[in-house]
């Protein structure tokens, strides 16, 4: 991943026109960003072009940064803790993920096939995509740069023990490592146990448990974190 | 042996000169705005069936080792949008020069 030489704080869709800003007319022009890398200058150019020919609208765009923001962990988390408290949920999930999202009004917005891999005492799930970076997007939000990586990517296939040993996962020999490869269309969440000693939680305190990386398959919900 | 399954399975083709052994960097970090504004322009093109998710895949494969090897994950998807909107007749190779140095010069900059 190379640098980004650029500053973080530049403006959204429609704010980056520095000649926007409506100043006291002494100054000189203030340049409130850094200066834009060739290729977000690139981003901007194929926006506006695009815009400007009728073929997008800006407020698209700036809708489905919404929808990206408004999607986190937190809604698997939910849908994970529902399977854990409620069985007749937990086997809509797992057999039909799409419409046990939509159940709990979140919408499969990609228009992805959704299946949830069960883990049980004797099978861990983890999942990768090995072509680039395909992901249940609607449900976990934007997936973190080391999934994307190619050490991701090339290792969790060839030695998932490994890979899991690098989050901090131990599996015993004894219980089978699933690799599941996403595809375009095809995406999946891994639906983890629930670990001993939370026989007292509320829903609240549960989903705490429900990290990401525990829907990933890299890591396993703890009492201890 | 048929050759039904030569067209079935077709070989793997992600960029760049093979598998890494590498260590996971694990890292956690916020997208840049300009990034994340090109998740969602990618996004409206696939709800518009202008590029849809495997043609951007592929787009940010087929440009050689070299940039695969370089360039980041979103500069890989901006520059493959562009291409498959040239390759599509979409935008022109002039519409692209031009609207890039003029938001060069907006930031007094030249490309």
């Amino acid at each position: 991943m190379s640098e980004n030489a650029h500053n973080p704080h530049t403006g959204r869709d429609g704010d980056n026109h520095p000649e926007g800003h409506d100043h006291a007319e002494e100054h000189e022009p203030i340049i409130h960003e850094a200066a834009p890398s060739y290729y977000e200058i690139l981003e901007i150019s194929i926006r506006e072009l695009l815009t400007e020919k009728g073929i997008l609208r800006p407020e698209e765009i700036r809708r489905q940064i919404e929808v990206l923001d408004s999607r986190s962990p937190a809604l698997g988390a939910k849908m994970v803790v529902k399977a854990w408290l409620d069985p007749a949920y937990r086997s809509r999930l797992v057999q039909n993920g799409n419409a046990a999202a939509e159940e709990m009004g979140i919408s499969i917005y990609d228009n992805t096939k959704l299946t949830v891999l069960e883990n049980t005492p004797g099978v861990h799930h983890v999942i990768v995509c090995t072509l680039c970076s395909c992901y249940p997007r609607p449900i976990l939000g934007l997936p973190p740069d080391w999934y994307k990586s190619k050490e991701y990517r090339s290792r969790t296939v060839r030695e998932p023990r490994a890979v899991l040993a690098e989050f901090g996962t131990l599996i015993p020999e004894e219980v089978q490592v699933i690799v599941q490869d996403s595809t375009a269309s095809e995406r999946y969440m891994v639906l983890p146990l629930r670990p001993a000693g939370t026989e007292n939680f509320n829903a609240e305190e549960l989903e705490a448990l429900v990290t990401r990386d525990t829907m990933i398959g890299v890591a396993l919900p703890s009492i201890s974190n | 042996m048929s050759t039904e399954n030569l067209v079935k399975h077709l070989p793997n083709d992600i960029g760049g000169t093979g598998s890494s052994d590498d260590k996971i960097h694990i890292f956690e970090r916020d997208l840049y705005p300009w990034e994340k504004r090109c998740h969602a322009l990618l996004d409206v093109l696939d709800y518009h069936k202008i590029v849809n998710t495997e043609e951007k895949r592929r787009g940010t494969e087929n440009i050689g080792s070299e940039m695969a090897g370089k360039l980041s994950y979103y500069e890989k998807w901006i520059v493959s949008a562009s291409n498959l909107l040239l390759q599509k007749g979409v935008l022109t190779p002039d519409e692209i020069a031009v609207k890039t140095a003029e938001v060069a010069k907006r930031y007094n900059l030249v490309l």
